[in-house]
């Protein structure tokens, strides 16, 4: 059984997801935030497996949740789920901690496979190619490249700051610098939709 | 603007003719008056009927040439520069003040009083004239008059330019935060129904079979075309392609993309007209196709080839990259909004391998009409 809590603004999308992940079996639905705001109480009270995180919302946006949620002990796995779910949101996404990326026009199944995926700790994310990496290294800056590297690699953040010398909390800060950077649409195409 | 100031000009111009013509004939300037009178009338008719029939020449510097020229040569005719062609004289700085940029306007009209000084000179001002306070000022307020006339006409013209700007630019404000609230409703919250929809319905397909399954595959088309129909519209709202060809479209997204890309980008052919609708569609499908293959392609050379044949349109995206991957990358969104825009204009979207097995090959294509639009629309 996969305990699953929804953060979501819409509220069609809120009732759909939860009406589509209580008719499958083996999934638990437990609750629907529409903001972070409502999102923490819940968090504390329910203690979900699976957090199905949308990226558009008012204030923070879901890699930035993503990040705090991360931090909870223990944290649940967060699948983010969005209306743009491409590759260029894989290394930002990466970066936040997310165990898996889910299109807002992929169908029930691949929704419900992801969950189950996620919830056995695998990771549901598009492969990193070497343009996406050469890309991210053109936007960060020098000292901030070992950290995507190790990030990556799975290095833990304490290992990381161990590595670099520097305070846990000084790595921390340095990784929601560079999703900032990273989440930049990356050269914005007048497609952009 | 110009036909207000043609009107002005008209009115005026009419009304100095008359000015003059009565004092011709009232006080009897010269032995030549008929011949004045005759002459002031033909410049004014004739002056009148060329620049209201050919209005190109309302804003030809040439033609305020001639015009004032013509002006100057009646007053230099009347045999002085008191003449009773002077008020008529002036309307010839109407439309070089009102047209041209402040400071130009103004040099014109410096230009236009030199010269008048050079008539009155060499019609009637000598030492005589100089020695009386009257007639210095008389000669001095003849001087000034065209100045003034040339720097109120300026300013008006450039007050209104200004204003006209202004309203103008408070219109396109309008009309583009209306833009953005439309497509932020759409994209929002008409949108996200749409994915609601797509997802519950999409749950329902594993539990159902034969013809049903068969209903509920042809309403999630629906849905995913409904949700590309949405995307276009919010892409269109936001930077409208404003009629621009697709072939144009595509050219600018190739230079837009070329400085992230190690790609040659090389965008060639046609498609010809096509209705705005379509045009949308096939652009926003031609542009998601040469932005994967230079994003993801990892390729040396970006063909975009646009045909059309007969009553099909083609447009071929083809690279030499390292070609599709074997296994659909997970969450990827673009491929499935481009065919979801291929279904909505009943277009097909095509890919595979391009030359030799090498790279990848995208190839749209749609029946064409003879007005050039898809015959689906």
């Amino acid at each position: 059984m996969i305990r699953i809590l929804i953060v979501d603004d819409h509220p069609a999308m809120r009732a759909g997801l939860i009406a589509v992940l209580r008719a499958e079996p083996g999934f638990v639905p437990l609750d629907a935030a529409h903001s972070d705001r409502d999102l923490w109480p819940m968090l504390n009270r329910t203690r979900p497996d699976v957090v199905v995180l949308d990226y558009h919302l008012p204030g923070d946006d879901g890699l930035v949740l993503c990040r705090r949620i991360k931090r909870q002990m223990p944290a649940p796995a967060v699948l983010l789920y969005s209306a743009h779910a491409d590759a260029g949101l894989t290394i930002p996404a990466r970066l936040a901690g997310v165990d898996g990326l889910v299109s807002k026009s992929a169908p029930a199944n691949e929704l419900y496979d992801a969950i189950r995926r996620v919830a056995r700790g695998e990771r549901v994310l598009p492969p990193i190619s070497r343009e996406l990496l050469d890309d991210a290294g053109n936007r960060l800056k020098s000292d901030e490249l070992p950290i995507l590297g190790m990030t990556i690699e799975d290095t833990p953040l304490l290992d990381i700051a161990a590595t670099l010398g520097v305070a846990p909390a000084e790595v921390a800060h340095r990784i929601d610098r560079m999703i900032k950077r990273l989440k930049l649409e990356i050269p914005a195409p007048r497609s952009a939709g | 603007m110009t036909s207000r100031w043609m009107t002005l000009l008209l009115m005026t111009r009419l009304l100095a003719a008359a000015v003059a013509v009565l004092l011709l004939l009232v006080h009897r300037v010269t032995p030549d008056d008929p011949v004045l009178i005759g002459a002031g009338v033909a410049y004014t008719a004739g002056s009148l009927l060329v620049l209201t029939t050919v209005p190109r020449l309302q804003l030809s510097p040439a033609a305020w040439l001639v015009d004032g020229a013509a002006a100057l040569a009646l007053v230099v005719a009347s045999g002085d520069w008191r003449s009773p062609f002077y008020v008529l004289m002036l309307t010839a700085l109407i439309l070089p003040a009102t047209s041209l940029p402040f400071r130009r306007a103004l040099g014109w009209g410096l230009a236009f009083t030199l010269a008048y000084l050079g008539v009155a000179v060499s019609t009637d001002l000598d030492a005589d004239v100089l020695e009386s306070t009257i007639r210095v000022e008389t000669i001095a307020t003849h001087l000034m008059v065209p100045l003034v006339v040339v720097l109120a006409l300026a300013y008006a013209a450039d007050v209104l330019d200004r204003l006209r700007d202004e309203r103008l630019r408070s219109e396109r404000l309008a009309v583009e935060s209306e833009r953005q609230r439309i497509a932020w409703e759409l994209h929002d919250s008409a949108k996200q129904r749409v994915h609601a929809a797509h997802l519950v319905l999409s749950a329902l397909q594993n539990q159902v079979d034969g013809p049903e399954a068969q209903l509920v595959s042809h309403a999630l088309t629906e849905l995913r075309a409904a949700g590309a129909d949405m995307d276009t519209s919010v892409a269109e709202l936001r930077t409208p392609l404003e009629g621009r060809s697709v072939q144009r479209l595509l050219e600018e997204r190739a230079a837009e993309l070329a400085p992230v890309s190690e790609a040659q980008i090389n965008v060639q052919g046609t498609v010809g007209e096509l209705p705005a609708h379509i045009a949308a569609h096939i652009y926003r499908i031609g542009a998601e196709a040469l932005t994967n293959a230079v994003r993801h392609g990892e390729a040396e050379h970006v063909d975009v080839m646009l045909a059309r044949n007969g009553s099909t349109a083609t447009i071929e995206v083809r690279d030499d990259g390292r070609g599709l991957p074997a296994i659909r990358r997970p969450g990827s969104n673009g491929l499935r909004s481009m065919r979801a825009r291929a279904d909505t204009i009943g277009a097909t979207l095509s890919l595979g391998p391009g030359d030799g097995g090498r790279g990848t090959s995208v190839v749209l294509s749609w029946p064409t009409d003879s007005d050039g639009g898809s015959s689906h629309a």
